[in-house]
């Protein structure tokens, strides 16, 4: 810090923007990074397997319906801990298990019960277990997203449809061109919670070993006793989390603004704003 | 087919892992959470006695390391799964842990357990009954409070030895049992919240580095240097460097 900075605020003031920007703390601030990517990759993922789960469930054929609906059925009441934890694991082992079926012989079979050999076995650095991580919250909340979506398809009026039939449209045009199209301002009151419940659930990232803002947080606020790992201070842990606790109320505030501008701007000119509010 | 998916998925691996080519560098698992043995400093990275120890031994042997912060009660799962290959993280070397790993000599020797206790209170060591006692979850403390405390007393484990030094604090727990290693600066930082009380306990073949059981090469590797360390003094000297009241070889 600059000299006449720290005449300026004082002594106390000095120590302690020096204790909150050392390199633990600029740390603590670029994990935010984690969570903010997290919330955008798995909120892309979701509308991915949304609309992937939609489809399925609008087939003409029953079996695919059904894998469609059961995807639905199963992920959604499935606790998102659970899955976090389950779905990266069972990806892993499905990973190694294919890669042994290449590499691994009874010559060089490994001692433990898994991977099959050491070859096969694979690591994820912190930013693949995000990737994993993001295909996770894509898997969970698409399933919320499909059913917002799903709905939004039949809530397009039969009118437009039936215009797009008499204007010669084939059934893809009408699917891509007028249901797709005005799918959307339908399902946002829909997707705008999923993305709330998705950016909640960013907090479970620390789940994975990825040294996100909530495992920062209880790291930087554990008691250190001991004058060479930084500063001597008892349990503030309640302050830290209370600083995510405003983030995420920041987060879901500012979404909030951000869904009601998007829901009158997509709204617009196409149907009358009563419409989309009911 | 079966070499298609192969190919695919190793290729789409190598976008985000670091498989194979990563093989040279030997990565190194610790807590970050048990100063001095090892902590993230100030600059957020890992620091302590075990930092400088791997990476002086790593210097000697001529391998690459890194140092890798995990969770202490998933950290033998996760050296078995080969999502690394060493643990330094003030891990007592036992005879429960060598039926699943292997350890090198140790490089710190063994440190009796002790307990403590909130000042003003007082208890019978020889006939501890009815008391509520606290230890970092899977760590020898744990082990020996359940082996011989558990009857008739209440043993709640923590999984970082700070959460039960918290509840002490707090009044939940009657007596806590850590390393004797760092009690002192936690009995100075806590201001006389807190004393030492009943006898020592030496548990445990002391502190080495642990290592899947099939990598002998690296064991016998780092045992090597750790008794070159101890020859040539290095070792105490480090020992002597990051504890307060150290034990020495």
């Amino acid at each position: 810090m600059p000299d006449w900075l720290a005449n300026v605020v004082g002594p106390d003031a000095t120590f302690w923007l020096a204790y909150l920007t050392n390199g633990a703390h600029q740390a603590f601030y670029a994990s935010f990074g984690y969570t903010l990517a997290a919330a955008v990759f798995g909120g892309m993922f979701a509308i991915l397997f949304g609309l992937g789960g939609a489809a399925l469930r609008r087939s003409r054929f029953l079996p695919v319906r059904a894998v469609g609906a059961g995807y639905a059925l199963i992920v959604r009441g499935v606790p998102d801990v659970l899955f976090l934890l389950f779905f990266p694991l069972a990806f892993e082992q499905a990973v190694e298990w294919v890669i042994a079926q290449g590499v691994c012989t009874p010559e060089n079979a490994g001692t433990g019960a898994w991977p099959p050999c050491p070859d096969a076995n694979i690591f994820f650095s912190t930013g693949g277990y995000l990737a994993i991580a993001c295909v996770a919250l894509g898997i969970v909340y698409g399933a919320f997203a499909s059913s917002a979506i799903h709905g939004a398809l039949d809530s397009v009026p039969k009118g437009q449809v039936d215009a797009a039939r008499a204007f010669g449209m084939s059934e893809r045009q009408i699917f891509w061109r007028i249901r797709i199209r005005q799918m959307w301002i339908f399902a946002l009151p829909g997707l705008s919670n999923v993305w709330m419940l998705l950016v909640k659930a960013t907090s479970l990232l620390s789940l994975l070993n990825i040294p996100d803002i909530v495992n920062w947080a209880g790291r930087l606020g554990a008691p250190n006793y001991f004058p060479r790992a930084g500063l001597v201070h008892p349990d503030w842990r309640w302050k830290y989390y209370l600083a995510l606790v405003v983030f995420y109320l920041v987060l879901t505030w500012a979404s909030e603004r951000f869904f009601r501008w998007l829901k009158r701007k997509a709204g617009h000119g196409l149907i009358a704003d009563d419409a989309v509010a009911a | 087919m079966k070499r298609l998916l192969f190919a695919a998925a190793t290729l789409s691996m190598a976008a985000f892992t670091g498989s194979a080519s990563a093989q040279q560098t030997v990565r190194i698992a610790t807590e970050g959470a048990y100063a001095p043995y090892n902590f993230i400093n100030e600059a957020g990275q890992p620091a302590g006695f075990e930092i400088d120890l791997g990476n002086e031994i790593c210097l000697r042997a001529e391998l690459a390391c890194e140092f890798v912060i995990t969770a202490w009660d998933s950290m033998i799962p996760n050296l078995l799964a080969g999502n690394y290959d060493l643990i330094m993280a003030g891990m007592s070397i036992t005879e429960e842990r060598l039926q699943t790993i292997d350890f090198t000599d140790d490089y710190y020797p063994p440190d009796p357990a002790v307990f403590v206790i909130r000042t003003g209170t007082a208890f019978d060591f020889d006939a501890l009954a009815g008391v509520r006692l606290g230890a970092q979850t899977a760590t020898i403390q744990a082990g020996y409070l359940q082996d011989t405390l558990a009857t008739g007393n209440t043993v709640v484990l923590f999984d970082t030895f700070e959460g039960a030094v918290n509840d002490l604090l707090a009044g939940n727990l009657d007596i806590v049992m850590i390393d004797g290693g760092f009690v002192a600066p936690i009995i100075e930082a806590t201001g006389g919240a807190l004393v030492l009380a009943g006898p020592e306990v030496t548990l445990g073949g002391g502190v080495g580095a642990g290592v899947r059981k099939e990598d002998t090469e690296l064991r016998d590797t780092f045992t090597r240097i750790i008794a070159e360390m101890k020859a040539d003094g290095s070792l105490n000297a480090l020992i002597a460097e990051w504890f307060d009241d150290p034990m020495l070889f």
